[in-house]
């Protein structure tokens, strides 16, 4: 096919690699995962007091959107989902995890307003996960309650 | 074992959650990188960019304010952007392909999907040094190459096509 625009397409010269160096044959740097790997260890400690931090957050965001539900409490309630569900997994909380990665997409999926109640369901779930410290991502109870939340979200969006 | 010198890096963190913040610099710290700057939010991230000039920007996606998409598109754009070719590793909890594409299009270089791992740390910092992409210059963008292969391309703009129907 003929050219219809002019496209200009380079390399710039590898900076990065000329200031780092190494790279035999683009293999991981072992020591360097095992040494972080370590560190990452070392700051579990801080996890739960992250974790109940992240819940406090996402609760006083559910508390500003149930006052004025306006686009600037929506995007902040967006926020504060969208961190729990990146950071959860980390924080050894699968479940806190997948409830706010439901919450997430309720509220970035559709631009229709969003149902408070099922608002806080979630929130509701993410505190009792997080009171009853449910780490396990297999804990039946908890994936019934998460099952259901992620029904009424599907409901709720093909409406 | 890679044997770079991590030490010799500059990296820019940019995260409005102090503890992804903390997470991702441990890990880089780890790796032994010792010039870590880090912002709070993308305006700050310019700021600090343009005083820094960082070899990597490790960026989140959603922010307060300037959110990471629109701080790829200053670097990549700006008249005063210290440097529009730096790399930048998009932190990110989406994941749909929509979403890839539309940050592929801001003109970041790899995901870091979260939950963060030191491996895919590892992993996107080793590709961004081994692994450079061209970079492309159009109408309408300015970045890596989207594609992952270098070549001699001669097609038409088809997303700039597809961009122009979507809009009409």
């Amino acid at each position: 096919m003929a050219r219809q625009k002019p496209i200009e397409l380079f390399m710039p010269p590898n900076m990065l690699k000329a200031k780092v160096g190494g790279g035999t044959g683009g293999g991981l740097d072992m020591a360097a995962i095992k040494r972080a790997e370590t560190a990452m260890e070392s700051l579990k400690g801080e996890f739960a007091g992250w974790a109940a931090q992240d819940v406090q957050k996402l609760e006083a965001a559910r508390g500003r959107f149930a006052k004025t539900p306006d686009a600037d409490a929506r995007a902040a309630l967006l926020r504060a989902a969208h961190d729990m569900k990146g950071q959860a997994a980390t924080f050894d909380y699968p479940l806190i995890a997948r409830t706010a990665g439901s919450l997430s997409k309720m509220i970035h999926d559709t631009t229709k307003p969003i149902p408070l109640g099922l608002v806080d369901a979630h929130v509701s779930a993410i505190h009792v996960i997080y009171r009853d410290k449910v780490m396990d991502a297999s804990n039946k109870v908890a994936l019934v309650l998460i099952e259901e939340l992620e029904a009424q979200v599907a409901a709720f969006l093909a409406a | 074992m890679s044997g770079y010198r991590f030490d010799k890096l500059k990296i820019l963190v940019v995260d409005d959650n102090p503890h992804m913040r903390k997470l991702v610099v441990t890990i880089l710290q780890a790796f032994g990188v010792i010039q870590i700057f880090e912002a709070a939010d993308g305006e700050r991230a310019w700021t600090v960019l343009r005083e820094t000039n960082p070899d990597i920007v490790i960026a989140d996606w959603m922010m307060e304010g300037m959110s990471g998409l629109e701080l790829a598109q200053q670097i990549r754009s700006h008249p005063q952007t210290p440097n529009p070719f730096v790399p930048i590793i998009m932190l990110t909890g989406h994941t749909h392909i929509d979403q890839v594409r539309q940050a592929r299009d801001a003109g970041i270089n790899e995901f870091l999907a979260k939950p963060v791992s030191v491996k895919a740390v590892m992993t996107r910092l080793t590709s961004v040094i081994e692994n450079p992409r061209p970079y492309v210059r159009t109408k309408v963008y300015f970045g890596p190459c989207r594609r992952r292969r270098a070549g001699d391309y001669q097609g038409p703009e088809r997303r700039a096509e597809t961009a122009k129907q979507a809009a009409e």
